[in-house]
């Protein structure tokens, strides 16, 4: 599986880059979805800057025949707009590319093996369309033509982002697109890679970022209130929300600050609805008291936290996964909270209709750790099958409802006490895997007294030694029932058996890394790979059966401190090797790759110094 | 269960006038949440027999407003003293307001961090001498009755500690379609940072005349010291955020217990 996985005929990247405002994401956003309605898959990486003007602006667009799961190396065909952007991205150039530049705007080097294609954006945007703002449509034309799509393609989803702008501005767009395509063809640009309508559609795919699928994702499980904050890189999540809550007669509300929406979670989730926040690390920080509180109340929640560059304000536009060890132990006292990590846009989906399954089933918050990576890329992505979606009975044990995936989506929800238990009702109930069920406000003689002070099981306030020993073994019961029930839906393996190298990473280092052990195999090297999507609490026999086969450990995180790795290493008494990337921007695979290739050779100096001794 | 509060606390008039009025309402207890910060009153919601929530210092109310957005066939009330609701969780009622949430907010001012033992809160009187304010209170003090008129909250009350005119405005506050603040003058018998009983001797009801939906006249009205007016300042009716939401979902074209997208439209979208 994995060398057809690995090998294809067909995959390139597209780079466009220009300074922010000028249009330059929409161009790139506009190009792959056209791309995404032909049979090949697409995958897209963004970087802009913090401000609203000005900056360097990217977007990468890869286009593959198979599963795409990393954003690529070096570009095939590059589009600029100005100088910074061709400094910026002529190192990325892949031998033999191409690149397309504004020939008024750019003063090119010599580019070794590659092709050069001057073409004057800002000039024909001002003869066709009046001014230099429609210059990243006209670059949209110059890549139609480029790769066959039809016009009318572009017309259309051009209309569908410009309608609501009015006809004016959609005349001018229009006038650019086709100015575009005749400047493509005056430059003799050609390609044999084709995205118009001849290429077979491919069935049942749509093109969505990982934000939008979040939110997706939430919808689907049954989340029918959200109150946020706008704060980047998560902003998406709330505003594909807002949008969409109310269709489904849900709520949607926006707080005064990130306290205010979680605490308005905490009231909708007390008073029995799916509850979900959106944030990013300074909200997540914000939020420490709240979660605290639902870990005390024993309430279900759901925060998602689409990491950024930090500490402080730090880089808003850019990612990071350094907000993991604040997700497990932040805040005062300990609370029990499990926390999920989804590993690319599609799985952004699955693991949120999951978060809202553990959060319902073992009532605590539950913490998304997303990243901007996967919040602002957008990738084809497999339409789930509806049809197989169903609502799990209360009797079926957590262990047994299944992980979410395209054929089969099960939701969870809270369990309610029986009418027979309501006569003395006991919300607190120190049961075997300590989940009690919640009443829910409305229910005749289910009322209780839910206090962040510690209490009994009735919820009475109490101080006394023998109660909090008890009532805080009670709570980090349910996170150690969630471990061994991880045991029965354990994180898969992938790789040969055989391997004597192990790479662990969490969240959207996935793709990378599985790009990274093809191409190690391809040279010779085994390699296998974990990679947990729930990354706290973990199923301890699953990972120590997992590194009890292997030579050497890599961990790979995209944190100075290596935040996983100390959680490994504490929890399993493991010395991995760790590699980190702290640069905001994502770990490539030829960096993991570069990593395994050291390490294969420390191995085999050992083995080498062993059979000489 | 035995409420922890000193003998003679204003906080019992509270709790007793709350389940006179849910009584008089005829509303029953499993039909109501009660979310109290933190604070001496703010254990008000131990002792009601609702679903009721202790939060954390300060967010009584957009707890509770996340509550009742979620299920406004509930009565939804709030809790919490001056420390609670001007100092730490200050900056939310403001935003509440603006959503015009219908719930009713019980703010017992005791002008006294009366659980800590004694700290000046952002109504003691200027001057007073507490243990954080060895030298005397050098801030001004917060009127709180103008500064709810400021933010347009659509029903303002103030009130004494006898229980019968509580009972009242509670009751009226409740029944109020809409954010309903009550505040409730209550002197602290350990800390005192002002004698209740002769603030009481200065209390007055509102003149018969007084227009509750002249905000200017309200305004002049609570500025007054001697005689500190009790009763409704100022009441006035518009959209709740139940019906903004409502709203909302019919802009959207759906409805609440009706017509709403399955998930293939929701996913049709993005295809």
């Amino acid at each position: 599986m994995a060398r057809t996985d690995f090998s294809s005929k067909v995959d390139f990247v597209v780079r466009i880059g220009g300074e922010g405002g000028e249009g330059v994401i929409s161009c790139g956003e506009l190009f792959a979805q056209a791309a995404a309605r032909t049979e090949y898959h697409v995958f897209t990486y963004i970087t802009y800057p913090a401000e609203v003007r000005g900056g360097y602006s990217m977007i990468q667009i890869r286009i593959r025949d198979w599963t795409i799961y990393s954003m690529g190396g070096s570009a095939d065909f590059v589009v600029v707009f100005d100088q910074r952007a061709y400094d910026r991205s002529i190192q990325y150039l892949k031998p033999g590319g191409c690149v397309i530049y504004d020939p008024d705007r750019v003063t090119t080097g010599s580019v070794k093996g590659g092709r050069l294609f001057p073409v004057p954006l800002d000039r024909i945007a001002e003869e066709s369309a009046g001014g230099r703002r429609g210059k990243n449509v006209v670059a949209l034309g110059v890549l139609g033509q480029l790769f066959g799509i039809e016009r009318e393609t572009l017309e259309q989803l051009l209309q569908d982002r410009f309608a609501p702008k009015g006809k004016a501005v959609m005349d001018i767009n229009l006038k650019a697109l086709s100015a575009g395509y005749d400047a493509g063809e005056a430059a003799g640009l050609s390609c044999p890679v084709r995205l118009g309508k001849s290429a077979p559609e491919k069935a049942r795919y749509m093109m969505m970022s990982g934000n939008e699928a979040i939110a997706l994702g939430a919808l689907a499980a049954g989340c029918r209130f959200v109150a946020g904050y706008p704060i980047t890189p998560a902003t998406p999540i709330f505003e594909t929300m807002t949008r969409l809550m109310p269709r489904v007669g849900g709520r949607a509300i926006q707080m005064e600050d990130e306290i205010a929406s979680v605490s308005a979670c905490i009231g909708a989730s007390f008073s029995g609805v799916k509850a979900m926040t959106p944030t990013s690390g300074p909200g997540l920080q914000l939020m420490g008291e709240q979660l605290n509180l639902a870990s005390m109340l024993e309430l279900p929640l759901v925060l998602v936290n689409v990491q950024r560059g930090g500490p402080s304000t730090g880089l808003p536009t850019k990612t990071e996964q350094s907000d993991l060890k604040f997700a497990i132990y932040g805040t005062a006292g300990e609370s029990p909270r499990a926390i999920l990590a989804p590993s690319g846009v599609e799985d952004c989906f699955y693991q949120t209709i999951r978060a809202f399954n553990i959060a319902e089933r073992y009532q605590m918050p539950v913490i998304l750790l997303s990243d901007q990576s996967i919040g602002y890329r957008k990738a084809t992505v497999q339409v789930p099958d509806l049809s197989n979606m169903s609502t799990v009975d209360a009797s079926v044990p957590c262990e047994s409802i299944v992980v979410p995936y395209p054929a089969r989506i099960q939701i969870a929800n809270r369990v309610e006490p029986a009418p027979d238990d309501l006569a003395q009702y006991t919300r607190f109930k120190d049961t075997e895997d300590g989940v009690s069920p919640i009443a829910r406000p409305g229910t005749k003689g289910g009322q209780y007294l839910a206090t962040g002070l510690e209490h009994t099981e009735t919820g009475l306030p109490n101080y006394s030694p023998e109660n909090h020993a008890k009532m805080t073994r009670k709570r980090f019961k349910k996170l150690r029932r969630l471990s061994r029930d991880l045991e029965k839906n354990p994180p898969e393996y992938y790789g040969p058996e055989r391997a004597k190298i192990g790479i662990i990473g969490w969240g959207s280092t996935e793709g990378a890394i599985r790009e990274a052990r093809y191409m190690a195999e391809e040279k010779g090297i085994p390699v296998r790979h974990l990679h947990p999507k729930v990354v706290s609490p973990l199923p301890d026999r699953r990972i120590e059966h997992f590194l009890s086969e292997l030579s050497q450990v890599i961990v790979v995180e995209e944190n100075y401190t290596g935040q996983f790795a100390h959680f490994v290493k504490g929890r399993f008494g493991v010395r991995p090797i760790e590699v980190h990337k702290c640069e905001g921007v994502p770990i490539t695979p030829q960096e993991i790759l570069t990593a395994v290739e050291k390490v294969a050779a420390i191995i085999d100096e050992e083995e080498i110094r062993r059979v000489q001794e | 269960m035995k409420p922890v509060w000193c003998a003679g606390c204003g906080n019992y008039a509270v709790l007793n006038a709350v389940k006179r009025a849910l009584a008089g309402l005829e509303i029953a207890p499993h039909e109501v949440i009660t979310i109290s910060g933190i604070g001496c009153s703010g254990r008000l919601s131990h002792y009601l027999n609702t679903y009721s929530l202790h939060g954390t210092h300060g967010r009584a109310l957009p707890t509770a407003l996340g509550a009742k957005a979620a299920r406004p066939d509930l009565t939804v009330l709030a809790v919490g003293g001056d420390g609670d609701g001007l100092g730490i969780g200050g900056g939310h009622i403001s935003h509440a307001a603006r959503k015009n949430v219908d719930l009713t907010y019980i703010m017992v001012d005791n002008s006294i961090y009366g659980l800590t033992k004694g700290q000046a809160s952002p109504t003691t009187p200027l001057g007073h001498k507490t243990k954080t304010t060895p030298y005397g209170v050098y801030e001004d003090t917060l009127s709180a009755i103008p500064i709810f008129l400021a933010y347009d909250i659509s029903f303002i009350a103030r009130s004494g500690v006898d229980i019968d005119g509580l009972t009242g405005i509670i009751t009226e506050a409740i029944r109020h379609p809409g954010m309903s603040m009550v505040h409730v003058v209550s002197g602290c018998r350990t800390f005192p940072a002002f004698d209740y009983k002769e603030a009481a001797g200065r209390f007055a009801p509102l003149p018969g005349d007084h227009d509750p939906e002249n905000k200017l006249e309200a305004l002049e009205l609570a500025y007054s010291v001697d005689p500190a007016y009790i009763g409704v300042f100022y009441q006035v009716t518009k959209p709740t955020l139940g019906g903004r939401l409502e709203e909302e979902i019919r802009r959207a074209g759906a409805a609440i217990d009706g017509k709403q997208a399955t998930m293939e439209q929701l996913l049709s979208i993005f295809a």
